[in-house]
């Protein structure tokens, strides 16, 4: 979630900048690939014989936020994480109260019909394969599942210590995603 | 050779002893050094904290997103696994990983000086899901595995069962001490009765009591398993690396 915002800032950001280095920017020749999605090559064009008037001009703002946006994520990779924090923007805590929340999961074994889905838990979930879409559920598919209950486990009369199935009871919604190549529907 | 280190360090010991007990002068700390000299002090690998370098293979946040952390639920809680837990999120158990990480600095330490000292390393895993990955892991890092059905006396009935004088291991890794979700794995029991030191890996619901070096953590994740498996590898492949070193130089 984190890193999406980032990517989002990032990419605002990026739009900005583009729009404002075509006029200012020394180093015009990196930007003419990256603005090729962005602006017509015409305005480009005629800016390029301005660029080496600006070279000798101090950085202004467009260059520091240049510099700032290129390294903001190079930080996030050396930073010493405790546990504690680690946990805390983790996205077991973000989920709350596990039972019926929509989660995204990823099947990684196919038995006939049956569906091992992982969704970053400690334990899979087992669904069987619906009949709507069947055939595009196979290892590798990204699925929306609804949990139930995080862990299948429970104290039978007369036991001292839980029986536990090791996995976790999900209801399967849909697809995601799915490797399988489906041919031109007409 | 060996000899000789415990003579050096014996000198070592009576040199600092007699320093601080008499209130004799430097003097005669100087005249020792040179008998040292005339002596190779050779440091072995045991004098060092962490000679393999084990502590590098991993961080707090590798372990975290191997998903180590995760525990059973409340329910199924061992009283004695309580001093690893961090805490309970709605009922289920979390593991405080900077516990876990000294646990596991520690087994990987153990496991590289017994790789080094030329060792047998066993590996067992009960776990089905997991059982070809710790079999892979074994091969190649030319140990031994067991993730099948265990029969009762291998290890204390091994010279009759195996019908011939049969080495048992020096270190057993245990990356799933149960048997079943009831039983703890026969062989921890008999590796405290063969005096063969085990590490284990206890989940929430295990028994840490009879193992040597345990590391609480999940231990039912197929992502958890794989790092534990790679580390441990990584630890085997130094020890014996710095084995072959050794042998080599003293060939030569």
């Amino acid at each position: 979630m984190y890193h999406a915002r980032l990517m989002l800032r990032n990419a605002n950001c990026l739009s900005n900048i583009i729009e404002g280095a075509i006029y200012r920017h020394a180093n015009l020749s990196s930007l003419v690939v990256k603005s090729k999605n962005f602006s017509s090559t015409s305005d480009i064009k005629t800016h390029q014989e301005n660029a080496p008037l600006e070279e000798s001009e101090r950085a202004g703002g467009f260059a520091k936020a240049y510099e700032k946006q290129s390294h903001i994520l190079d930080s996030q990779e050396n930073e010493n994480h405790t546990f504690a924090s680690l946990l805390r923007n983790s996205k077991l805590i973000d989920l709350g109260d596990p039972v019926g929340k929509v989660v995204i999961g990823k099947i990684f074994h196919v038995v006939q019909d049956d569906l091992y889905i992982d969704f970053g838990w400690k334990f899979h979930c087992v669904c069987t394969r619906p009949t709507n879409r069947g055939d595009e559920y196979v290892r590798g598919t990204r699925v929306r599942i609804q949990i139930n209950d995080l862990e299948l486990s429970s104290r039978f009369l007369g036991s001292s210590s839980d029986l536990t199935l090791l996995e976790a009871d999900c209801k399967l919604l849909g697809i995601v995603s799915t490797p399988v190549r489906t041919s031109a529907k007409v | 050779m060996l000899c000789r280190n415990i003579k050096n360090r014996y000198i070592n010991y009576a040199v600092t002893v007699f320093r601080y007990n008499s209130t004799a002068s430097q003097v005669i700390l100087e005249t020792l050094p040179e008998r040292d000299d005339a002596v190779e002090k050779k440091k072995s690998p045991l004098d060092y904290p962490d000679y393999f370098k084990v502590h590098d293979l991993f961080t707090v946040k590798d372990l975290f997103d191997a998903r180590v952390h995760f525990g059973h639920k409340e329910g199924s809680l061992n009283d004695y696994m309580r001093p690893y837990l961090y805490g309970s999120r709605l009922g289920h158990l979390i593991f405080d990983l900077d516990i876990t990480a000294e646990h596991l600095r520690k087994a990987l330490n153990v496991t590289a000086h017994i790789a080094y000292r030329g060792g047998i390393i066993c590996f067992f895993n009960r776990n089905a899901l997991n059982a070809h990955l710790v079999e892979n892991t074994a091969k190649e890092c030319g140990e031994y595995a067991h993730t099948r059905f265990w029969r009762g006396g291998i290890f204390t009935n091994a010279n009759h069962q195996f019908g011939a004088v049969t080495r048992l291991p020096d270190l057993c890794i245990f990356l799933n001490t149960q048997n079943n979700i009831l039983n703890q794995h026969t062989a921890v029991r008999d590796s405290a009765k063969m005096l063969i030191p085990t590490i284990g890996i206890v989940d929430s619901n295990c028994n840490p009591n009879l193992i040597t070096y345990p590391i609480p953590g999940n231990d039912d994740t197929p992502s958890a398993i794989q790092l534990y498996c790679e580390l441990f590898k990584q630890a085997i492949k130094r020890g014996k690396e710095e084995r072959m070193r050794f042998l080599q130089e003293n060939d030569n």
